[in-house]
């Protein structure tokens, strides 16, 4: 028998799957770890993760990411992405650390697979006409044409209908179709679906079951006398072709290679519009609590929006945009010309900002729309169960964003109105004291308010790499009248900057592919490690500590005070 | 109270389940099984002649032989009564030699797995395969008519705790349960149960939803 891999089968009944389980099954040779999420979705992944190849069904649905077992890897629901590496606590994992999926769907209480993909799927015509009762499936030691045969002959009516993965019975009105998965070459699950669902369910249940049962029986011992047929012969996991092939020349700017529409965009504060963008077309990336995209805007300009979303939230991405009294195009455009149903064009999520799942506890601190990042990590938090307060500041009730996602974490929430820059030193004050060991702090808000934050935290004893903290903004004058050299240690390039020109710029117009988002020293895409030279640091990325250090810089607006800098590049 | 106990005995782990579910207090002796036979050592025979783990004494009583070990602690400290009932006395003895039949399969093969015993290995697991493939029923029924465990009731019962660990222990013995769905589901509810404990072998599962 010859696997037909994009042939579709049912490999679980609906009823297979109550929340926070995962169902082990297994098609054509492969097993499958089958999950449904909170949110309903249904999710069939090859049974292994990618890590250390431990089998995901002794993992744990934890309802919006599944955990495996071994070393904690985290798997967003849809997307199958990590979204946490608990070795590499404060990192965020790379947005190509994927399982394997493989293409499903829910239907009739029928989960429906195929190995790969390939012809369009529709369940069979048959199910739509009424409300079926899948029976419960049969396991068989025999290869699925020998179940198939032996199934032709199954005392329902008369056989109407047979294709390449079914056969339909029909006697009185009510059909009995039957699916024989193939597990392995010599292993089959036997299913049945009714269709109308009878009157009474229990009894046709139990009827079927023991006509099905005794067929088992009936094909096993036949199966018994025959060559045990050799395993399918499941080949290594082919290489992704992002990484086996040369990447293309890199285009210079932000990257906005996705195409999302407005789904919906409604008020959540005074100031503030929310956005929910779905795909046009397929999944969008895994994303971790902290990320941002760019966003790509009628005009012409590209902004920076953190994702609001809570974890497993994978089919759309939320971000909130506060209208700026002094826009400079980015504000005004979407929140006077973008509607509902427009498309945009978006860059994958990037995780500079990432948070740590490790600490003893967890203190999340926003002040206006800096509440954006922090959102998706105070909605991490509490769908773990693991401690973490969330202080929000802002000018009144009016201007707290999004006040229904807050209320849903209840007394962690504290918010702060209408404060003094005096006031909020205070209250920073109090929040901040008592730093122990193991605990982390996360700010994200307007400048004078996140600078005020580091300071009392390093004045309360709070270490530099337990503050955490994202600007919207570089508000540095950039100095950029310096010149020197810069040699591209991997490339094997030497490059002139010359005034008025960034690394950056003179990276991409040299064909190199530097990632860069916000260019103006704010987001860190663009971060850099240094092997020689001093750096010139102009951004409002990186700690004080490492700046000192000179072995990371950001490429988009600091530059050199020695005259030749070497760059892993 | 004392329980002679060894670490990756599924019979020991029938009762500190129960001891941990109930909340009880109590001490363990560890018995060294393997290599050492302990349990059949001149000392032990004294508690228990039949050289069987678990061995409790509780009070001035010694009692061997798990099934009558869970029946004495559900009886003696379980005040709900929902354990052990009354009215489920006889069906959950039924039970305890569907358990024993379990033990005599799946724990056979893991001792011939993981503890080089010589055993007819083939037997062992067809034996517990014919055995999960009619309690996989029984438990995907029990779902169908809106329950989740062996016997009918919102409560748990011994016959649960009986049957538990050799099934979750079976793949140590080359026993897989991709068969057995409705088996699995009915692990995923037995390790949610208030006072779960793991063991080696038996993991744990995530917080319901």
């Amino acid at each position: 028998m010859t696997p037909n891999l994009t042939q579709w089968h049912p490999i679980a009944s609906s009823s297979d799957l109550p929340l926070r389980h995962v169902f082990q099954g297994q098609l054509w040779g492969r097993e499958l770890a089958v999950w449904r999420a909170d949110d309903g979705f249904v999710n069939v992944w090859e049974n292994r993760c990618l890590h250390r190849g431990v089998r995901l069904t002794i993992g744990l649905n934890e309802g919006r990411e599944l955990r495996c077992l071994y070393h904690g890897w985290r798997y967003a629901n849809r997307t199958a992405g990590c979204t946490y590496i608990p070795a590499h606590p404060a990192d965020a994992p790379a947005r190509t650390i994927c399982n394997n999926t493989y293409s499903s769907l829910e239907a009739h209480g029928l989960i429906w697979a195929a190995i790969e993909p390939g012809e369009t799927f529709a369940p069979p015509a048959l199910l739509e006409q009424g409300e079926p009762l899948a029976l419960r499936p049969i396991p068989i030691n025999a290869p699925a044409e020998l179940v198939r045969e032996f199934a032709s002959t199954y005392a329902f009516g008369t056989l109407a209908e047979q294709t390449d993965t079914s056969l339909t019975l029909e006697a009185d009105g009510t059909s009995l179709m039957l699916f024989a998965q193939p597990m392995d070459a010599g292993k089959t699950v036997l299913r049945g679906v009714l269709t109308p669902a009878p009157a009474d369910r229990m009894a046709a249940l139990r009827e079927h079951n023991k006509a099905m049962s005794a067929l088992r029986d009936q094909v096993e011992a036949v199966a018994a006398t025959m060559e045990a047929p050799e395993p399918v012969a499941v080949p290594l996991a082919k290489i992704d072709a992002d990484l086996a092939s040369m990447p293309e020349r890199a285009k210079p700017g932000p990257k906005t290679e996705l195409r999302v529409t407005v789904a919906q965009k409604w008020k959540v504060a005074a100031d503030v519009m929310a956005f929910r963008l779905e795909a046009v077309n397929g999944q969008l990336p895994t994303f971790q609590p902290g990320s941002h995209i760019d966003v790509g805007l009628p005009n012409g300009l590209s902004r920076q929006y953190s994702l609001t979303n809570g974890p497993g939230e994978t089919d759309h991405y939320t971000i909130g945009v506060k209208r700026e009294p002094e826009s400079r195009g980015g504000s005004a455009c979407l929140h006077e010309d973008v509607k509902e149903g427009d498309v945009l064009a978006i860059s994958a999520p990037r995780s500079n900002f990432p948070l740590r799942r490790d600490a003893v506890k967890t203190i999340l601190i926003a002040g206006g729309i800096g509440i954006t990042p922090i959102l998706a990590m105070a909605q991490t938090l509490h769908a773990q169960a693991l401690p973490f307060e969330l202080h929000v500041f802002a000018r009144s009730k009016e201007h707290v964003p999004f006040p229904s996602l807050l209320d849903e974490m209840g007394k962690q929430v504290k918010t702060h109105l209408g404060l003094t820059a005096e006031e909020t030193s205070a209250t920073l004050t109090d929040i901040l004291q008592g730093y122990a060991s193991a605990r982390h702090v996360y700010v994200c808000g307007p400048g004078p308010m996140l600078s005020a934050a580091r300071e009392l935290a390093a004045i309360a004893g709070w270490p530099e790499d337990a503050v955490h903290f994202e600007y919207f903004k570089n508000t540095n004058t950039i100095d950029d009248t310096s010149s020197f050299e810069v040699a591209l240690a991997r490339s094997a390039m030497t490059l002139q900057v010359s005034a008025g020109k960034t690394i950056l710029e003179v990276l991409q117009e040299n064909g190199i592919a530097a990632p860069s988002s916000c260019e103006q020293g704010a987001c860190g895409t663009c971060l850099t490690t240094v092997l020689e030279g001093e750096p010139d640091h102009q951004d409002v990325y990186l700690s004080p500590g490492e700046k000192a250090e000179n072995q990371k810089m950001l490429t988009c607006v600091s530059r050199a005070k020695s005259k030749r800098l070497v760059l892993d590049i | 109270m004392k329980l002679y106990d060894y670490e990756l005995s599924g019979n020991c782990y029938k009762i500190r389940l129960l001891l941990s579910m109930l909340g009880l207090e109590y001490e363990t002796q560890t018995v060294d099984f393997y290599p050492g036979r302990e349990h059949k050592s001149p000392a032990f025979l004294k508690l228990n002649p039949l050289g069987q783990l678990p061995v409790l004494e509780d009070g001035g009583e010694v009692i061997s032989d798990s099934a009558a070990i869970l029946t004495h602690l559900a009886r003696t400290y379980d005040a709900s009564g929902m354990w052990f009932p009354a009215e489920k006395a006889a069906e959950i003895k039924d039970w305890f030699a569907f358990a024993d039949e379990i033990t005599a399969t799946s724990s056979a093969a893991r001792l011939h797995d993981t503890l080089f015993y010589d055993l007819d290995i083939d037997a062992a697991r067809t034996g517990a395969h014919r055995l999960f493939r009619q309690l996989d029923e029984h438990l995907w029924f029990a779902e169908q008519e809106g329950q989740s465990w062996i016997l009918p009731g919102v409560h748990p019962t011994l016959a649960d705790l009986a049957c538990f660990p050799y099934v979750a222990l079976s793949e140590d013995g080359g026993i897989p349960r991709i068969d057995y769905p409705a088996i699995r589901r009915w692990c995923d509810r037995v390790k949610r149960i208030e006072g779960f404990k793991p063991m080696s072998g038996v993991f744990p599962t995530s917080r319901a939803a």
